[in-house]
């Protein structure tokens, strides 16, 4: 939306996963109820989002009169500091909570067995894609952030900071990286080189779905996730493979990804 | 001697000892200069954790050593450089000894950074001892002579462990299925697997392999795979973070409820491997060195009880190599001497090194004579009866590499072929 | 004049370092000069084109890889043989490649080309029969102008006759470079950078431009890579990673993408720089990460445009 193709997305989901540890190993030793530790998690997912509107206050605000590549090299520089950054906080071993992972136990869903907590998360992801979505369609913000993707000069001229937009937009799409970061930890491990890792991953959703697309992003996500599951289970050889090569073939073929409209 | 950073320099009690355990002829000033010893250690990335085990390792060695008056009356300094990818950590190697002119260099782990180092170690003349990584291209040895290079135990030896105790512990296994990395341990280590247990089960069947990616940290899919394929057992050669993480993704679908579980390396990240989440009775390898062995020496109850309090963390084996590798150098320079005080030239250190025997952590460690090490596996079923909020082993089994690993020459599957069982 | 009299120091320097400097730095000389090339093909796209990739560690993985498959499986030990079939192989895969990621520009393209390289790191890593996976592959020591040299220790090898094999490749590289930057091709590239409206009115042909550039830029990334391959001695996929993509990018950068020996410089400098920071701080990428974010805000000329400040303050593009 902003136009800013943040390499360091990762690197902020590493964070919040990081951060979510810490957190949750404090609330559990301070003798907080086992049940609730999604609360001490998610607030500490969304806190540490702070960190993008440091980032973009302190880097990306410098060269948003220049060519867009800047901001690329800025982010490729936050991930190159938050690596080490993570390292020097954290050390390099993995880091993750006990077992609160099975504190809400498992059902039965469509013949397979699913820990709850997964089902917790993939609803508070619909939800988050939802209030985003109302959010962008709804409010006067979204309707401000949807016309400077379109036209940022014309935007200025009737007279909105853009300044102020951008830091906000940029801080919550952070908080939604950390968040996502925290959520998934207690299922998972923290490891420094996640965000290196992520990258990719998340460069596919995006384009699969359509550069600058939300309702893309997340059907992206979805063909990316389900995609991976079958070819798991029908011939592992391809798992990551099979990704690419839809990356390619939606290129070749929809050059504007599935949902896309704001390319080029 | 200039004091910078990049020494990790650990001289103030050395060189105090030093200066007074000159009994016999009394060091030359020549003599107490300090020797260097390059160490490459990584410090980035999956393997981080393993690259700081072996650099705290070594620098414990580090410590007695000096306490004790360093080599024939020499405090150690130890220069250390960070293994990275091969290019870079080729220029490291390169710089360690052209530029700070290390007498030896420890350190290796990336079985992709060790082959690149193994002809450089060879050219540049100067002593090569490996922690962890070979100079193996998938299990075939790519230096069958070297003269400098000294290389750790083979990558799959550790499965072939694995292999050999399954059908001890685990009866009437039929169907097999398969975890490990994409990339050539991880593929390996499964070959290795299949081949010896197929040596134990004629009519096993291996029902379903798997090959995440390295840093995947969801199996989510996987496990669902696995749980399909329901095979009898399920065989995983992960050692980093993502043993911890397929365990407790495991747990939350009771997958080990419904088979049995081998994890021929996940010992390396053991203390992660809580129990609220670990079931008991899976056959788990510690590799060379078990934290907690009932029979382990005095100097291995001290390492664990030092690096405990210094680190709060239970060392896991690559302490035991690089531990190994620093005091083989050790006793090599002064087998080399001779008694003598004359620190003698690299090509009789390397001599001295071929077949030396040394007491490492965990206990009496050799090297081979083609420069391989020799040492002992330690696997064994898990339990929840210890004081430690992690598995440990019981019933534990030690089995030595002169059984479990290829003799130099042979060829690994040619070799399993030929057991009598 | 000042700048002809630095440029010929700067050769007579490269040129006299194996005979006075020590051999640890003449040996790291080697991935500057490997990376120079890459980096004068790299700055056709980023500098001149406008397009910045981050995903050229694709050909340079690919150049490295030929020189390997060549001197393994393929017994072709003769170095000019390994550069042309680099540089060839390098053009091959560049070219559907480079004409699906031109349609895009700015950050798009960025993108697009960080996918590709992505891709074919995963097929490297995937395919190990072929490529040895994550062990990659040896590069065998290649024959320079005929001569086999197999006899020579590498480190002498490396300094002596391969350093100047490396010198002639870069010197022949910047010379046509400097050629195609100043020809019509590459004012026409400059004028679709500045004005791609404009360009096309002119009757330029901007899409073909850029692919073309991009393909220019492929052919010394891949020639660049054969030449990093023989100091290692081993070819790995790291070589592909999008963060050795994102590092060739920062030398581009700490150089001064707006002149042409600027990226040369930029080179150099963040070999020795990294050298250096490695040895002294174990937290390297922290203090390079701050280093790159100062200069992308502080000085987007890089050292060049610092230098040119200082001559002349209003000056904007250095070639």
């Amino acid at each position: 939306m902003q136009k800013i193709f943040n390499l360091a997305c990762g690197s902020f989901y590493a964070l919040g996963a990081y951060v979510g540890v810490s957190a949750v190993s404090w609330y559990t030793s301070a003798g907080g109820p086992a049940a609730l530790f999604v609360l001490p998690l998610a607030l500490a997912g969304l806190a540490v989002g702070a960190i993008g509107f440091v980032v973009e206050r302190g880097l990306l605000r410098f060269v948003y009169d220049r060519d867009e590549a800047f901001q690329l090299l800025l982010t490729f520089a936050v991930v190159l500091m938050m690596e080490d950054a993570i390292r020097l906080t954290w050390g390099t071993s993995p880091q993750s909570t006990s077992a609160l992972y099975l504190t809400y136990g498992q059902v039965r869903v469509l013949g397979a067995t699913a820990p709850v907590y997964n089902l917790i998360v993939i609803a508070a992801s619909l939800v988050i894609a939802l209030l985003i979505g109302g959010l962008l369609t709804r409010t006067t913000f979204g309707r401000i952030i949807r016309a400077a993707a379109d036209n940022r000069e014309m935007v200025e001229a009737l007279g909105v900071d853009l300044r102020r937009v951008y830091a906000r937009v940029f801080t919550l799409g952070t908080a939604l990286g950390t968040l996502g970061g925290a959520l998934v930890i207690p299922a998972t491990a923290a490891m420094s080189e996640m965000g290196i890792e992520l990258i990719v991953e998340a460069f596919a959703v995006v384009v699969i779905g359509g550069l600058g697309s939300m309702r893309g992003a997340f059907v992206g996500a979805l063909v990316v996730g389900v995609l991976r599951a079958i070819a798991i289970s029908v011939y592992p050889e391809l798992e990551m493979l099979l990704i690419y090569f839809i990356v390619i073939a939606v290129l070749v073929l929809r050059p504007r990804g599935l949902f896309g409209g704001a390319a080029a | 001697m200039i004091t910078t950073r990049r020494y990790f320099v650990k001289l103030v009690g050395g060189a105090a000892v030093a200066a007074g355990a000159g009994l016999d002829a009394g060091p030359t000033r020549a003599q107490a200069a300090p020797v260097k010893l390059g160490v490459l250690a990584i410090r980035a990335g999956i393997a981080a954790p393993v690259g700081t085990a072996g650099l705290r390792g070594t620098e414990w060695w580090l410590e007695r050593v000096n306490k004790a008056g360093g080599i024939l009356g020499r405090p150690v300094q130890l220069v250390v450089e960070e293994e990275s990818n091969p290019k870079d950590t080729v220029e490291r190697y390169r710089k360690l000894v052209l530029q700070d002119k290390v007498e030896a260099v420890l350190g290796g782990i990336s079985t992709g950074v060790t082959l690149a180092l193994g002809p450089v170690a060879e050219d540049l003349g100067t002593p090569w001892l490996s922690w962890d990584g070979t100079t193996q291209k998938g299990v075939d040895e790519t230096m069958p002579s070297p003269k400098w290079a000294f290389k750790s135990v083979d990558n799959e030896v550790e499965a072939i462990v694995a292999g050999i105790l399954t059908p001890k512990y685990f009866k009437g296994i039929k169907t097999v299925a398969g975890i490990g990395n994409d990339y050539s341990y991880g593929h390996d280590c499964w070959e290795s697997y299949q081949a010896v247990l197929k040596r134990y089960i004629p009519d096993v069947k291996f029902v379903l392999e798997l090959f995440p990616k390295l840093g995947v940290t969801d199996f989510t899919a996987h496990i669902a795979a696995i749980q399909q394929a329901k095979p009898d057992l399920l065989m995983c050669s992960f050692w980093s973070g993502d043993a911890t993480i397929l365990m407790k993704q495991a747990a939350a679908v009771g997958l080990f409820k419904t088979m049995k579980g081998v994890f021929t390396t996940a010992g390396g990240v053991h203390d992660s491997l809580k129990k609220e989440f670990t079931p008991e009775g899976l056959l788990l390898g510690y590799n060379t060195m078990y934290f907690d062995d009932p029979n382990g020496s005095a100097l291995l109850r001290q390492f664990v009880r030092e690096y405990k309090a210094k680190y709060n963390e239970y060392p896991p084996y690559e302490c035991d190599h690089a531990y190994f590798n620093a005091e083989s150098y050790r006793a090599a320079v002064e087998k080399a001497a001779g008694g003598g005080t004359t620190w003698p030239s690299r090509a009789a250190v390397v001599k001295a090194l071929e077949g030396i025997e040394v007491e490492s952590l965990s206990g009496r460690r050799s090297w081979r004579e083609d420069h391989v090490q020799m040492c002992n596996f330690y696997q064994g079923l898990t339990t929840h009866k210890n004081p430690y909020d992690f598995v440990t082993l019981s019933p534990l089994e030690v089995v030595s590499t002169r059984t479990a690993m290829k003799p130099a020459g042979a060829k690994l599957f040619d070799w399993i072929n030929s057991w009598k069982i | 004049m000042t700048a002809r009299l630095v440029l010929g120091a700067a050769v007579v320097g490269v040129a006299l370092a194996p005979l006075v400097a020590p051999t640890y730095h003449v040996l790291l000389m080697l991935p500057f000069m490997a990376y120079a090339v890459v980096l004068l093909g790299l700055n056709l796209l980023f500098g001149y084109a406008g397009l910045l990739s981050f995903g050229h560690a694709l050909f340079i993985g690919i150049g490295a890889y030929a020189g390997a498959f060549l001197t393994g499986p393929l017994k072709v030990r003769s170095l000019e043989v390994i550069l042309l079939a680099a540089g060839g192989l390098g053009a091959l895969v560049a070219a559907p490649v480079a004409a699906l990621c031109v349609r895009y520009v700015k950050i798009y393209f960025g993108m697009l080309t960080l996918a590709f390289g992505m891709v074919f790191y995963t097929f490297v890593l995937k395919f190990y029969r072929l490529t040895g996976g994550d062990e990659g592959l040896p590069f065998l020591r290649p024959a320079l102008l005929g001569w086999s040299l197999e006899a020579m220790p590498k480190t002498d090898y490396l300094v002596g006759p391969y350093y100047y094999y490396s010198l002639a490749v870069l010197s022949v590289a910047a010379l046509c470079m400097w050629r195609i930057v100043h020809s019509p091709f590459g004012l026409c590239l400059k004028t679709i950078r500045d004005n791609p409206a404009k360009a096309e009115s002119l009757g330029i042909d901007v899409t073909r431009y850029r692919w073309l550039a991009f393909m220019l830029s492929a052919v010394y990334a891949a020639v660049g890579g054969a030449l990093l391959g023989p100091p290692t001695g081993n070819v790995d996929p790291t070589l592909l990673y999008w963060t050795h993509s994102g590092n060739i990018v920062f030398m581009t950068l700490l150089g001064g993408f707006a002149s042409f020996f600027g990226p040369v410089l930029g080179a150099f400098v963040f070999i020795y720089l990294q050298n250096w920071v490695m040895s002294v701080v174990p937290y390297w990428r922290l203090v390079f990460g701050a280093i790159l974010a100062a200069i992308v805000i502080f000085a987007p000329g890089g050292l060049m445009g610092l230098a040119a400040r200082r001559r002349r303050p209003m000056r904007v593009s250095g070639a």
